[in-house]
């Protein structure tokens, strides 16, 4: 071996390789020349594609298959993967490397401390430049997802770049995105794309794991329906709502029960694929089945009773109405106080008299309709110049403390049944504090402007509903009230 | 300091009714402590009960000094005239009840918790089994009652610490404002137990470090469930960042995540990234509704056997109420029992006579005792009873006679044994055969405050229509309902069975339970259904058609035989329900002021302060406060001089806009307390005016009324409109 110039690893290698990851053997093959210290080495390496592409998984079953391969030859392969991801601070992304980086060349010394980028470089040279190493022995270290390292100083990238023209044999692969044109400020840095699979691709790499086989179906029809299926999903959904392949798999096996229905039901045969088309339409045009929620979905298969037990009796309240669902939880005054807040927000204060005062009317005027702000506008000749977008629709205003208080205090008396004639009705006693200080910390109501950080007791700050107009709406008519009535546009 | 012990011990005695003022600007030999009392209070006879705390009684006067040696902590009540024993007996009782209750409401609390803990448990291993891939998540709906989480998570910690051998972690929001606080204060918490490692120094906030200990502690698969108590008070950004990360440590270290949530899991889900919310295999937990933890609460620790004091109806309405309205947790409400406990041993001296069992004896009964019962309205509500009924004897020697009224003192343990059996046994009736539709809660605080009385008509608890509706099937299983309650008892309420105590009535149910048995197999033979005079239509309208002309007559339906035996046994039922179950009012029992505490007052004061009223009433009303002679005439609320400067600022703030210029409060000010030139001696000088005004206008600044105002120059911005 070493004889020649220039080898490529071996071809066993890459076709197991090719069978595993299936459609990505351009880049597979690329990749294996570029690492293996035989064929092609270079000193940076990047490779970029979008999500789930199989970058990561590639190059990490590569390296493990070379080091395998050249274990017991004298060219060496010896690598590392570190997850940028994983690491919180760049300090602790050069205390992995280094860590990492002993584990795999089984470096007995304890790594020391390490603070910055050139501490790693010391490091990394006492382990790889300065101890002997064989010829062609070459070190690969992988830093995945490194564009989303935290904390990042700008100079990190190019840093760790330059840290292949200090150790000759490192070989630094840059996983990342999307990379800017020069961001690693040196010249010629080979780099390797994952692209995106192409609707072939997809079914192809989905025909290879087909469902079980279906009743009165043989195995070969399952196969074939399974591959039209897939295509017919990608047509469907995989350009809105599933771009890669996890989701795209995750929609068919979504839909792959409710498009089968028919079949189980015996009503049609696996060969009449256009009329099972036809039957299962409206799940190709739902893109709901396809929200992830953080529930278990009831749609998911359950592979034993217990399973099912627990999924079916904790999903059944998939969807209450958020508004009631808030309103049982919160006890009265809390709730009140964020009616109070919401209209706070959402009135203008010039109106707050016209509304809350019972002063010149007997009876309240409010009501946006009612008070024919609307009409007189319309009445006017620029109606169609100051047209403006209802204030619900907007986002909610700031408002002062003191303002939803004296709110709360005066619709109180009208909102709550039993009234303030009991002596408790006091405001700003501590149990409105308490209540304004939970609905604060369930971020229901944000104290927004500069005083985020600074004094909770200053009153003079501004405050902000946090919920939308669904359910205040639902809150207002678990305590009677029309929250509409209330609302000036 | 002898003059100061002196002076303490002449006016300890009175310290719960003054207001203190500390000035410091007078000599320093003589007491600091200028003691002001109001006339109202020093008018008024002291009354029996003291509700308000005294602070400092332990320095004290060599009188007391036995008192101070024996230990109680009780200052002694009755001007300090009660006798230690008594003192030590009021603490030992509360010393012996508290613990009681304190111990079943504990009991109750974590028995609620119990069905969510399995759940949650069981949810955490089937997960574990599924391999999903995916990170582990449990949503626990718990409410918007943040403190009361505590104890879930506590037992949650226990119960996944011992039984899964899983590290257990809990995470405050205000524990985790970064990334990087949040990991230090896991792994720290985690790794809690051992401190000293070899080989390798990792970072603080390392996750490596973490799987490595957890490699040591032979965890296969090292595993780790997070918990954090109030998720909605997380950041979203850092909630992602966690969420992914520990998908991303999924391989090494296997962490389960729970959420206390307050709100919905929706507005949770809301959120979170899509991408992250794919990565969660999550379930939803409830935890028992506050509304029934509450119920059960007050069955075992204020309406049970257990319970040494009553707690009267309306403070228990007012606690129940809070409960409904406010953000007060159930442990809010248990610290509020525990008061109310304190206030009754501690400032009541007749509490002494709830001690049972011998301990209470006529030579531990003292005079100012006599005095106090017969301050009672309880006494003297028994007094004109006994006058108004001829009983002149009676009346007499109760007020007279000392040693007569020992003799009903001590009788009355054994009345109040009685009365609080009748009540709970008649309740828990009511309870278990369904006969009111009011919950148990409303039940008992409705017979606490006006008896239990059945009659439809004037009754607390309508329920003879509810029997008398009841058809023969229902009539049956109404019957065996309340003997099963007989025969059951309450473990709840601490009830035995009582059907030794009660075989009359017993007796009587079963023989109208064998009758209407009876009954239904004669109508099933007849072929009739059988009916009571008040279920059937009691007037049919009858047509008959007698030569092309249509009569129409009202006719009693007929009953037949059997139907009046029912109906009969209907009346029977609804006599003895309502012989049987009934009590009085507890406010009409004698002597029920030991044994029942049921003042507002103290309660409202310390567990909701109003702190923004009280500053407002002090500063328009400072006369009440200082009582100084040179405001007397301000004492209405109007303005005058002499009142302190904040007062008068405060006064004209009221009446200003919402901007205010702070020449225009300095030119009213000035014209309120300056002296004209003529009269140069009354009122202030321009300058001194000028230096009040300022520290006025600070004082009111410092207490957030006004602020710098940024609109206009010159002027504050007004901060409290209410």
């Amino acid at each position: 071996m070493g004889t020649s110039m220039f080898q490529l690893p071996d071809e066993l290698i890459l076709t197991a390789l090719t069978q595993t990851f299936l459609c990505r053997e351009p880049q597979i093959r690329a990749l294996g020349t570029l690492l293996y210290p035989g064929a092609a080495p270079c000193r940076n390496l990047v490779i970029h594609g979008t999500e789930a592409t199989g970058k990561s998984a590639i190059t990490a079953a590569l390296l493990a298959r070379l080091a395998a391969q050249t274990d017991d030859d004298e060219v060496g392969v010896r690598y590392a993967i570190v997850n940028s991801v994983e690491c919180i601070t760049s300090r602790h992304l050069y205390e992995t490397v280094v860590g990492k980086v002993a584990g795999a060349l089984e470096w007995e010394a304890a790594p020391p401390r390490c603070e910055t980028v050139s501490q790693l470089t010391v490091e990394l040279c006492k382990m790889l430049k300065y101890t002997p190493r064989p010829d062609g022995f070459r070190f690969v270290l992988v830093l995945d997802a490194i564009d989303r390292q935290r904390d990042a100083p700008h100079t990190l990238l190019p840093a760790l770049a330059r840290l292949s023209e200090i150790i000759p044999s490192l070989t630094t692969v840059f996983v990342v995105t999307a990379p800017s044109p020069n961001f690693l400020r040196t010249s010629f840095v080979p780099h390797v794309h994952f692209p995106t699979y192409t609707k072939p691709e997809f079914v192809s790499i989905l025909s290879t794991s087909p469902p079980a086989s279906l009743p009165n179906t043989s195995r070969e029809e399952t196969t074939d329906l399974w591959a039209r299926f897939t295509a017919a999903i990608h047509d469907s959904l995989a350009r809105a709502a599933s771009r890669t392949l996890p989701t795209f798999r995750h929609a068919c096996t979504a839909l792959w029960p409710r498009f089968t229905a028919p079949i189980h039901a015996g009503t049609h045969t696996a060969r009449e694929f256009s009329k099972l088309l036809i039957a299962a339409r409206v799940h190709f045009q739902d893109e709901t089945l396809l929200d992830p929620g953080v529930l278990v979905a009831i749609t998911n298969p359950a592979p034993n009773p217990t399973i099912s037990t627990t999924t079916t009796t904790t999903t059944t309240i998939q969807k209450p109405n958020p508004g009631a669902d808030l309103a049982s939880l919160l006890p009265t005054i809390p709730r009140l106080l964020l009616l109070a807040a919401y209209l706070a927000s959402h009135n203008a204060a010039r109106h707050d008299l016209v509304l809350f005062s019972t002063h010149h009317h007997g009876r309240r005027r409010r009501g946006g309709r009612g008070l024919s702000v609307g009409g007189a506008r319309g009445a006017g000749p620029g109606r169609s110049k100051h047209r403006k977008i209802a204030r619900k629709l907007l986002g909610a205003h700031a408002f002062v403390l003191e303002r939803m208080l004296a709110i709360f205090a005066a619709v109180r008396g009208e909102w709550d049944p039993r009234g303030r004639g009991d002596d408790h009705g006091g405001e700003g006693d501590a149990d409105i504090g308490m209540a304004i200080a939970t609905l604060a910390s369930l971020r229901l109501l944000v104290k927004v402007g500069g005083g985020v950080g600074g004094d909770v007791m200053d009153c003079g700050g501004k405050w902000r509903v946090n919920v939308g107009w669904e359910v205040i709406r639902g809150l207002g008519r678990s305590v009677g009230v029309e929250v509409e009535e209330w609302l000036i546009e | 300091m002898a003059e100061v012990e002196s002076s303490t011990a002449a006016f300890e005695e009175d310290d719960h009714r003054v207001a203190y003022i500390f000035n410091a600007g007078q000599s320093p030999s003589q007491s600091q402590l200028q003691v002001v009392q109001t006339a109202a209070t020093a008018a008024t006879a002291r009354p029996a009960k003291r509700r308000k705390v005294a602070k400092t009684t332990t320095i004290d006067a060599p009188k007391q000094q036995q008192a101070v040696v024996s230990g109680p902590a009780f200052p002694p009540l009755f001007n300090g005239a009660e006798r230690p024993d008594a003192v030590q007996l009021r603490q030992d009782l509360f010393a012996t009840a508290w613990p009681v209750l304190e111990a079943r409401v504990q009991h109750v609390l974590r028995d609620a918790n119990r069905t969510t803990l399995d759940e949650v448990a069981a949810f955490l291993q089937q997960a574990a089994a599924a391999e999903t891939g995916k990170l582990t998540a449990g949503f626990i709906i718990t409410g918007p009652n943040i403190a009361s989480q505590d104890l879930l998570f506590e037992q949650l910690a226990e119960r996944l610490g011992t039984a899964d051998q899983a590290t257990f972690v809990r995470l405050r929001a205000s524990e985790a404002p970064n990334l990087k606080a949040t990991w230090l204060k896991m792994i720290r918490d985690a790794m809690a137990k051992e401190g000293g490692e070899d080989g390798r120094k990792y970072l603080d906030y390392d996750l490596e470090a973490l799987r490595v200990f957890l490699a040591q502690q032979q965890q296969r698969p090292p595993r780790v469930v997070v918990a954090f108590q109030d998720s909605e008070a997380l950041d979203s950004g850092l909630l992602t960042d966690l969420m992914t990360l520990f998908h991303s440590w999924h391989d090494r270290i296997r962490f389960d995540v729970l959420f206390g949530i307050a709100t919905s899991v929706e507005l949770f889900q809301a959120r979170l990234l899509k991408s992250t919310a794919r990565q969660l295999y999550g379930a939803q937990f409830d935890v028992v509704q506050a509304d029934s933890v509450l119920e059960r609460v007050i069955k075992s620790a204020v309406a049970g056997t257990q319970a040494a004091l009553r707690i009267g109806p309306s403070l228990l309405r007012s606690l129940v109420e809070r409960q409904r309205d406010q953000v007060a947790g159930i442990q809010v409400f248990v610290s509020s029992l525990k008061y109310a406990y304190m206030c009754h041993f501690y400032a009541n001296p007749l509490s002494v006579l709830l001690a049972g069992d011998g301990r209470l004896d006529s030579g531990l009964v003292q005079p100012e005792h006599f005095e106090a019962v017969r301050t009672l309205d309880s006494f003297k509500a028994q007094a004109e009873a006994a006058v108004e009924a001829r009983q002149l004897n009676h009346a007499q020697s109760l007020i007279e006679d000392d040693q007569y009224l020992v003799g009903l003192i001590l009788e009355q343990e054994q009345k109040r044994r009685e009365y609080q059996t009748q009540l709970l046994r008649s309740l828990h009736i009511l309870a278990a055969a369904g006969l009111s539709p009011s919950s148990f809660v409303e039940l008992y605080m409705v017979a606490l405050a006006s008896g239990i009385d059945l009659s439809q008509a004037s009754g607390t608890v309508p329920a003879e229509d509810a029997v008398r509706r009841l058809n023969p099937d229902e009539f049956l299983s109404l019957i065996d309902r309340v003997l099963k309650a007989i025969h059951a008892g309450s473990p709840e309420l601490g009830l035995d069975a009582w059907e030794s105590d009660a075989d009359e009535f017993v007796a009587a149910l079963a023989d109208t339970r064998d009758e209407v048995e009876g009954l239904m197999a004669r109508a099933k033979r007849n072929r009739t259904s059988l009916k009571s005079r008040y279920s059937a239509q009691s007037r049919v309208l009858r047509t008959t058609v007698v030569s092309q002309k249509v009569q129409l007559s009202r006719d009693t339906a007929t009953l037949t035989a059997e139907d009046t035996a029912f109906t009969a046994a209907v009346d029977t039922l609804t006599a003895l329900l309502a012989q049987n179950l009934h009590c009085d009012p507890v406010g009409r029992l004698f002597l029920h002021e030991a044994w029942v505490y049921d003042a507002k007052s103290p309660y409202r004061d310390v567990f909701v302060p109003r702190p923004a009223a009280t500053v407002a009433r002090a500063l328009s009303r400072p006369h009440d406060y200082l009582a100084c002679a040179c405001c007397s005439q301000a004492a209405g609320g109007g303005l005058a001089a002499t009142l302190p400067p904040t007062a008068i600022l405060y006064q004209l703030y009221r009446e200003a806009g919402a901007l205010v210029n702070v020449a225009d409060l300095w030119s009213a000010y000035y014209a309120l307390v300056g002296g004209d030139d003529d009269e140069s001696d009354v009122g202030l000088g321009e300058r001194a005016a000028l230096v009040c005004f300022y520290r006025a206008l600070a004082e009111l600044r410092l207490m957030g009324f006004v602020k710098q105002s940024k609109r206009k120059a010159d002027h504050v911005a007004k901060l409290k409109w209410l």
